[in-house]
């Protein structure tokens, strides 16, 4: 699939660039006819050549690997795999080949499915409510009632010849006042229907940062040179959150900042802050991206690049990346070194992909106990599902069993692919009376060959705990696994 | 013959008015109650020639007034008229599933019940 991709991709810059094939061939260093053979997806592309093939097309050697082009794949295949589109099976020619060929129309049907998951959502949430209004149903019930009430009343008196002058009056009267009913109904239907609160929340603007993340790298430099630059301007001896005070005064006392976290009023002071010092490069960052297509996105998006840039004041890149190697990515020794929440800590190892300078390359995911997923920032070999809940074997959805504990597994992907996952269950927000417990699982996942780095694989033997798991269940191909919650359309 | 004696289940006053005006013109005597468990308790004391039941009646429902009515054996072949409101298939179906004689849907025009009544207390 990587090599698909990979030859595909060549052919259509070679085509750009403007080069013959013998050109491009003699740059890279081999012969013409083997690069009809990697063009045409019958030779593998290997790291060396991959980069004397770039470095001949003028190109980063990422532009090449086509990370991205497998994202849309990935994302094609959930999409085909959605029993509202009526498939029974996945499509024969692989969404890889459209990719390839075809990438702004592949694009354009990942869209066209955006768009109609939100108009289906929108449509379903408007069914349930006309079917399950109450304030609906009783006002049915109460035009119902006038109608009938009235058009008997009229009806008697139409019949003139038969009444009394008291029966007359009686009647007159009746329809006046159930006519007074009616038109009261029927104004608060109308005021009812005028009310725009059916609001339902649209999926696009979120898959539109993920998306944004993912072609980033889900790494900023210039953020990290803004965060620098705050650290820089600390006084002698001067902690961030005093600097944090001293720029913006400090944080308003609220009946919610009284009671949150001492880790998340800290981030939001720092957030407050910073915002003036990075909020023009994080602008700039946003504007000119082609993933986020709408203004609620870009928002969204700036939102995520703010929170980015506190996690890097709060979590500087050198030396958290130093500390976590140090600890071997033990989420509670860095949280407590830094001063940062198991969560804010978690998104921070995921962006520490500085060039020459990486840490583990870990894929995150957030769900919240229903399986919606909140966050997701997916990997090379583990796509993370965008529309449906994901394996129930990963450790994401185990990690509610027991809120506040680290549950580690190795799994293997039907691809063949392993990955070390650890997750834990946090409590978002303090509890309300009355009211469940705001849990949400956060969820990092890393290539088993990265995975001797991290300590949540201690201990754990791989050959005989390396669990059996998929993507979700449409397109996982293991038709014994007991979880399964639908039938497979590729088994 | 003896005048039919109706029994009119309708909560609603100005319904409940016009279909006792209605029906005691076409010559039946009428009673009229706008609860329930009143009525299930007056059809058990009282003989009627038929009973219009409206299904959203305070106290116990008219479902619940035919089922328990149907199991009374006295009143088991008791003409009993359901008032359903249009478009609510399901409650129709209930009705007809429980023993419901006949349906009349609201709003429904005087003529139709008066007939219907005569049909079913010929």
């Amino acid at each position: 699939m990587v090599e698909k991709l990979a030859g595909l991709k060549i052919r259509s810059l070679r085509r750009k660039a403007g080069l013959t094939q013998s050109e491009l061939a003699r740059r890279a260093g081999i012969s013409a006819s083997y690069l009809t053979l990697i063009e045409g997806n019958k030779r593998t592309v290997n790291g060396a050549l991959l980069n004397r093939i770039a470095a001949g097309l003028g190109v980063e050697r990422t532009t090449l690997d086509g990370s991205g082009e497998r994202q849309l794949a990935e994302s094609l295949r959930e999409v085909a795999a959605d029993p509202a589109l009526g498939a029974r099976s996945i499509p024969p020619a692989s969404p890889e080949e459209l990719v390839g060929r075809y990438p702004v129309w592949a694009d354009l049907i990942l869209r066209l499915y955006g768009a109609f998951q939100d108009e289906r959502q929108m449509v379903m949430a408007l069914a349930d409510r006309l079917s399950g209004d109450p304030f609906l149903a009783e006002s049915v019930h109460r035009i119902l009632t006038g109608v009938t009430a009235i058009r008997s009343a009229a009806e008697i008196l139409a019949d003139q010849g038969a009444l009394r002058d008291e029966e007359r009056d009686r009647f007159a009267s009746m329809i006046a006042n159930d006519s007074d009913k009616l038109s009261a109904t029927a104004r608060s239907l109308v005021a009812f229907f005028d009310n725009p609160n059916v609001r339902v929340r649209s999926a696009t603007p979120m898959e539109h940062v993920d998306a944004f993340l993912f072609e980033t790298d889900n790494h900023f430099p210039t953020l990290e040179a803004g965060a620098e630059e705050f650290l820089a301007g600390l006084r002698p001896a001067e902690t961030v959150e005093a600097a944090a005070v001293r720029m913006t005064g400090p944080a308003a006392d609220t009946p919610r900042s009284r009671i949150e976290p001492s880790e998340t009023r800290r981030f939001r002071l720092v957030r407050a802050a910073l915002a003036p010092i990075v909020e023009a490069e994080a602008r700039r960052l946003v504007g000119q991206h082609a993933a986020l297509g709408s203004e609620e996105a870009r928002e969204l998006a700036l939102v995520a690049l703010l929170n980015y840039a506190t996690g890097a004041v709060l979590m500087p890149y050198e030396p958290f990346l130093r500390a976590a190697e140090e600890a071997r990515y033990d989420l509670d020794r860095l949280s407590r070194l830094f001063g940062v929440s198991y969560e804010q800590a978690s998104h921070r190892l995921a962006t520490l992909r500085r060039r020459g300078d990486e840490g583990v390359r870990f894929a995150f995911m957030r769900s919240d106990p229903s399986g919606y997923v909140t966050k997701r920032l997916p990997l090379q070999g583990l796509p993370l599902p965008r529309y449906g809940t994901a394996c129930p074997l990963w450790p994401v959805y185990r990690a509610f069993q027991t809120p506040g504990v680290t549950i580690a597994s190795f799994g293997e992907l039907p691809t063949g692919d392993q990955f070390l996952f650890f997750a834990r269950a946090v409590e978002k927000n303090p509890p309300l009376a009355g009211l469940p417990r705001h849990l949400l699982s956060v969820m990092l996942a890393c290539p088993v060959g990265q995975a001797g780095r991290v300590g949540y694989g201690d201990g754990i033997d791989r050959k005989t705990a390396m669990i059996p798991a998929g993507v979700f269940c449409r397109l996982c191909p293991r038709p014994a696994c007991v979880h399964r919650q639908e039938p497979s359309l590729i088994a | 013959m003896a005048r039919a004696r109706i029994l009119v289940a309708e909560d609603e006053p100005s319904i409940a008015q016009s279909l006792d005006f209605i029906l005691r013109r076409a010559d039946f005597d009428v009673d009229l109650v706008g609860d329930g468990a009143l009525a299930l308790d007056m059809m058990k004391r009282q003989s009627y020639g038929a009973v219009i039941l409206d299904i959203m009646l305070p106290g116990m429902n008219g479902f619940d007034v035919l089922r328990a009515v149907r199991a009374e054996e006295r009143l088991a072949a008791l003409p009993i008229v359901v008032l359903t409101a249009k478009g609510q298939a399901n409650d129709r179906r209930t009705a007809e599933a429980i023993g419901a004689s006949a349906f009349i849907t609201k709003p429904f025009s005087n003529a139709e019940i008066v007939e219907r009544i005569r049909e079913l207390t010929a």
